[in-house]
This record gives structure tokens, sequence and C-alpha cells, in this order.
């Protein structure tokens, strides 16, 4: 398993960056950590280059260094990354340039695989999409501090499931919440469900909504195969059958003390984009983590 | 919009021009492709729609203001690389003290001096560390010397964009418009002859815009007394002055000379490549450095827009636009000559943030000059606008190099380039009606 997080700054991206490593713990996956600095014009490229080779001769460090640096000494602080590794620290010098705007430094993982740190430069949205596309990540972690339209582009642009940590606090006790239903992405939700609920030591509400009073077989049965995924992983859990709209039932029950982890649409993109989907809707309208699965 | 008649008045060959700039606008914009490709674009769709000859096509690539465009990216490489920023930061303490209002007059005003003869990123480039050292050394955290942060950044991009007016080797917009006006009969302005017409709207402008910066971005520290002095023991820590970098002055001051002396006989562009020619005859830089950071794909986009610029002339496309909007201007009133100054002037500004600088007076040039009214000063207000870039990070490399550093917001541009940008249109009527 490959996880993507992504970073802006010590100030707001420090719960993104805990739960990011905390999910990706359990899922033993290898981890890179991104920051994604503004999009030069490409009028200006080799003049703001020029300059920022400038800047280092004034000891100035490359915008975005700073932000790497203080996720190096998260991960050191949490035993995520090698002693030999801790020991030699930092350093900016060990930034490869591997592209024409990414940088990347190599970490020796412990609890994980391998930790990588990069620094891309340009349209936040365009460079995750590549940063996925080229690292076949599983699942990108973000923000939910970030522009209200970008966690939604991300879920409709990037082929990876999209961890949005929206609201995340550390002393709050959750739950998490895993709507189930007959849809193909739903298996792979539970799945995954039951990695973070582990990773959280948390209890998993299963919940399966349905628009009509009677249940179909469809819905009992994928209820049936995630309460016994729980129970064979020693997952405390509960099953809820609710009536009415989705979205909004899923609404009133997650307040802000729930992870949700749902299966993502399977509408076709140009729909997902004039109507929205359940997952898109869930997502922008409740304070709390989500996880959407792919 | 291939397929759609030619508007009556305007040529086949006219139409498929504006075809061509209205594409090449989108592009420049969105940036969906390189801007070389922007630029291939341009030239292989002037043979194809059969408005030139593949010659002539050439010939209209290359010309002294895409000399002098090269020659000054290179010549801002050679200067930046020898290091004198420490001695400009020096010679700004020295001359403003620790008060941060002087401060920030210090930065506008050295920023446009250096910036009128050199092109605006590399002063942008060298006094970026200057301040930056200031603003490191004058608070604890990010957030304390934010505002100061801006004041000290947009005092040099925005100084830096002023000065650029200054002198025809400012900007390479300055260049191409001198060589439109020359290509259109308008007559040769001398080095000295701009320079007596751009530098009151400088001296105008300096102030204005130190008023503007201070109130829009006042900040907490209204002295900055210990960065001033950790900023002086960090430069006296470089040394006196080395052989290279009085060298580069030297050479620098013979460039100048140059353009001031010789520029009508042998055009400003062969005298920047005799300046970029002696820093590497003197081995003050090497080739790979400065390919490493000349833009190259900028230069071949200036060639291709000045391309088509002459091309629409040529095709009559920029008479008919310039008749066409005189047209529209005369249901307003009859008098045209305020409110076509004023367009010509605003639409300059406006376009300039959003293309670049040069490219923008490289498709208006032709369209002002045939606007009626004295082509001279219509010319010359346009050459001068397109240096009004203050609204947006992408209006200029200096905006976007101070975007980079991580330490002003995109909305920032917006909250003091408004005000620049009116104070800068008003300082510009008055002085070209007036002197």
């Amino acid at each position: 398993m490959k996880f993507l997080i992504a970073v802006k700054s010590q100030e707001f991206s420090e719960p993104t960056l805990r739960v990011g490593m905390q999910v990706a713990k359990a899922f033993k996956a290898a981890v890179t950590i991104a920051y994604v600095g503004p999009k030069i014009s490409k009028f200006s490229a080799s003049q703001v280059r020029f300059t920022q080779e400038r800047m280092e001769e004034w000891e100035f460090d490359r915008p975005g260094v700073e932000v790497l640096e203080w996720a190096f000494a998260f991960l050191a602080d949490n035993n995520y990354i090698a002693p030999t590794t801790i020991e030699a620290g930092f350093s900016k010098n060990t930034l490869v340039q591997t592209s024409g705007n990414r940088c990347e430094v190599y970490l020796q993982g412990t609890v994980c695989k391998d930790v990588n740190l990069i620094l891309r430069n340009g349209d936040i949205i365009a460079e995750l999409r590549d940063e996925v596309q080229r690292g076949k990540y599983d699942v990108t972690i973000i923000g939910g501090s970030q522009k209200r339209g970008m966690a939604h582009n991300l879920v409709q642009y990037i082929d990876s499931s999209i961890f949005v940590v929206k609201n995340y606090n550390q002393e709050q006790s959750y739950s998490l919440l895993l709507p189930v239903n007959d849809s193909p992405h739903t298996p792979k939700a539970v799945k995954y469900g039951a990695r973070v609920a582990q990773a959280f030591d948390i209890k998993v509400n299963l919940i399966t909504v349905s628009k009509t009073e009677s249940f179909g077989e469809s819905y009992t049965q994928a209820s049936n195969r995630a309460s016994k995924l729980m129970r064979r992983v020693g997952i405390d859990h509960e099953r809820h059958f609710k009536t009415g709209d989705p979205v909004e039932v899923i609404k009133k029950t997650v307040g802000d003390n729930h992870i949700v982890v749902m299966g993502a649409s399977t509408k076709n993109p140009l729909l997902k984009f004039f109507v929205g989907s359940k997952p898109l809707k869930v997502m922008e309208d409740c304070q709390c983590p989500i996880l959407i699965v792919k | 919009m291939y397929n759609i008649p030619a508007p009556t008045g305007l040529s086949v060959e006219g139409y498929r021009t504006l075809i061509i700039v209205v594409m090449a606008i989108i592009l420049i914009v969105f940036e969906p492709v390189p801007l070389p490709a922007v630029a291939m674009m341009i030239l292989i769709l002037q043979v194809l729609l059969g408005i030139d000859t593949s010659n002539g096509v050439a010939k209209s690539f290359m010309s002294d203001a895409v000399f002098f465009i090269m020659g000054s990216l290179m010549l801002a490489v050679a200067i930046v690389s020898q290091g004198l920023d420490s001695r400009l930061a020096l010679g700004i303490i020295k001359l403003t003290g620790n008060k941060t209002w002087k401060i920030v007059i210090g930065f506008i005003a050295i920023s446009a001096f250096l910036s009128s003869f050199i092109g605006e990123h590399t002063v942008t480039a060298m006094m970026m560390p200057v301040g930056l050292t200031l603003v490191k050394n004058s608070g604890v955290d990010k957030r304390s010397t934010s505002k100061l942060a801006a004041l000290i950044l947009f005092s040099i991009a925005y100084g830096s964009a002023m000065g650029s007016i200054g002198t025809p080797s400012g900007g390479g917009r300055n260049v191409i418009m001198l060589g439109y006006m020359k290509e259109f009969g308008v007559g040769n302005i001398s080095y000295l002859e701009w320079m007596k017409y751009a530098y009151p709207i400088l001296f105008f402008e300096i102030p204005l815009a130190a008023v503007i910066l201070w109130y829009t971005f006042k900040p907490r520290q209204l002295i900055l007394d210990s960065a001033v002095r950790k900023l002086k023991i960090q430069v006296t820590k470089k040394g006196s002055m080395r052989g290279n970098e009085l060298l580069t002055i030297f050479i620098f001051i013979l460039v100048f000379l140059g353009w001031v002396l010789f520029s009508s006989k042998v055009g400003l562009g062969i005298i920047a490549l005799i300046g970029v020619f002696l820093y590497m005859a003197f081995g003050l830089i090497r080739w790979e450095d400065l390919n490493r950071n000349t833009n190259w794909g900028v230069v071949i986009l200036f060639g291709a827009a000045v391309s088509l610029g002459l091309h629409m002339k040529d095709t009559g496309a920029a008479f008919w636009v310039a008749d066409t909007a005189i047209n529209w201007m005369k249901i307003i009133s009859d008098d045209v000559s305020i409110i076509r100054w004023f367009i010509a002037v605003v639409l300059t500004g406006l376009l300039t943030n959003l293309l670049s600088n040069a490219a923008t007076v490289a498709v208006i040039g032709p369209i002002v000059l045939n606007m009626g009214g004295d082509p001279l000063v219509m010319g010359f207000s346009t050459a001068i606008a397109s240096a009004f870039a203050y609204l947006t990070v992408v209006a200029s490399p200096t905006c976007m190099i101070i975007h980079s550093s991580g330490l002003v917001d995109k909305s920032d541009y917006l909250r003091a380039g408004w005000k620049m940008f009116i104070m800068s249109v008003l300082v510009l009527f008055i002085i070209s009606n007036f002197w």
C-alpha cells in the first residue's frame, strides 16, 4: 500500500499528518509527505529559479523546505523513521531534484515502509494528481481547512481513495461510521474501515440506509458481510438500518464524533460534476474526517 | 472563426492575423501548452494561413527588440551571479537608516532607479535577499512580520516595475515600441529623450507608491534597529569589493554609455549583446550558466509576438481594429482625444496584468499607433502603461518572484495593486498632457 499525505504548513497540517501517519501505520504502508508550493508562471520560471538560487546564498531556504523540516521533526518525535535517519538530521542538501518542479528526500521508515518527503510547485490539484499517477498511491490524505472546492476537486480528479482530515480533534473520542449498501465500492470501503478502526482503536457503526421501508436482500447481505468481517478481526461494532434520504440520514448520524468511511460513487464523472454524488455531498456537509474509498 | 467571412474593410489576411492574435492571447493566459509552443503556432499559422511567406515571417521574427530581450535576460544572469546584492544592501542601509518608512522609500527608489537601466527581475532578484534578511531579523515569527514582509516585498516588486519605464533599456517592451515607432515612421526617440519624458513620471510615482504601500500594509515594526544591525554584520563579513565585482560594474557602465551614445546607430539589442560578450570574454559568467538561467521560451515568444504585430500592420488588421475602436468611441463623444488615450492606456495596463508586458506592447502597439492623435504620445503612453503590472501574480516576473517567497498572498496584489494602478494612470495622464 502507498499513502500520499499533502501538508501545507505546521499551523494547519498537524492533524492531517498525525492522522495520516496513524492510518498508514495500521496499513503498514509506504508514505510520501508532499508540500505543494505556489504555481510559477512559465513566463517567470527561470527568473524565479534564479532568484531562489540567490536566496540560498543568503542562507534562505526554498519555500516549503521549512514545512518538510517540520514534517521530519514530527516523524522523528513519533519514531516513524529509523534512528540512524533521525541522527543524520534533515538536510536540505538531501533534497534530490527529480523533475523540473519536484524535489524528493528518501527516509528510512520504521513502523511504516519507506517515508519520502517531496516538494512540488504548481497548481495543487494538478500536482497531487500527477504525484498520484506517478507513484500509484492507494490513498491521498489532505487537510480539511483548505479551500472548499479543493477536496471536492481532488475526489473528482484523483484516482486514489481520498481521506479528508476535516476538524479532527485529538482529544475527541470518535466512532467510525461505515455506510454499507450494494454499491461496488462497499466491500473495499469495509476493509479500509476495519483498518482505520484498528488504527484508532474505535467502535464501528455499520449503517445501511434505504429510501423505502423495505430493505432489499442485497442491502442486508452487504451489512451481513461487513459485520462478519468486523467480527473476524475483532472490532466492536453495531448495525443500524435506517430509512430516508441516505445523505440526510448520514449527516444526522455523524455529528462531530465520527470518522466516516464510505465507498466512492460509481456515477460517471460528468454526472458527478453536474449533479454531485452521495460521498461528495456528505464530505461537503459533514464537519468530520471522511475517507472516500475508490 | 476561420469560416466566417472577414468583416467589411478588413482584408482576408488581416482577418486571419486577428484570428491568430485571439488564439495566442487565449493560449498565453491559460497556458494549456508551453509558451514556446504558442510562439511556434503563431509563426506556423502566419505561413499556413497565407499571411506571409516563410522567409517573410522569419525576417519579421528577428529584430533588434528580440536581440535586446535576449541580451538583457543574459545580462541579468551575468550581473546577479556576481553577488553584488550585498553591496547593494550596504548602500541602502547607509542611505535610509533604521526607520521602516525610510527603508521602504529607499527600497522603492533604489529598485526603481536600478530597474530603469537593467531588467526589473534582475533588480528584484538582487533586492529580495536584502529585504528578506531585514524581515527575518525583525521578528520572532512569521505572523508578527507578515505585514512587514508584504510591505518590503511589494516595495521591491512595484518599485522595479515602476522603474522599468525610466529608460528604453528598462524593459523589452520599451524597445519593441521604439521599433514600431521607427517602422511606422513616427520618428526616433533617443535614449536621453526617453529619459526626459519618463523620469518625471517616476519622480511622482515613487513617493506616492510609498504612501500607498505604507497604508495598505502598515507594519507593527516602525524601527528596524536590530534587523539593520544584523544585516550590516552579515554584509560586512563578505569583505571588501573584489576585482570581479568591479569589472562587472565597469562593463555595465560601458553598456549603459553604449546605449546612451550609440543606440540610435547600432540598436539597443546589439549593445546588450556586446555586454554579454564582454562578460563571457572576461570569464565573469560561463555559457552553461547563461544557458541554464535564460528563459529561451520567452525570447522565442516575444519574437513571435513582434512578428505578429508587424503583420497586423502590414495586413491592415491594426488599422481596422483602431478604426473600429475609434468609431465606437465616437458613440460616447465626437471628441475622442481623451477617451482614446484612456482606452489605450487602461487596456494596455489591464492586458499587461494577464499577458506579459512585452507581448502586450507587441500586440497593442500597432493598434494604438493607428488610433490617431499624436502617435508619439500614444505609443509612449502605451509603453509606459505596460509597466502597470500590479494587479496579479502573473503580471510580471517581479510579481511572481515575490510570490514564490511564500510570504505574500494572491489577494495582496489586488489590495495594493488597484490603488497603484489608478495612481499610475493619473500620473501618466498629467505628465503626457502637461510635460
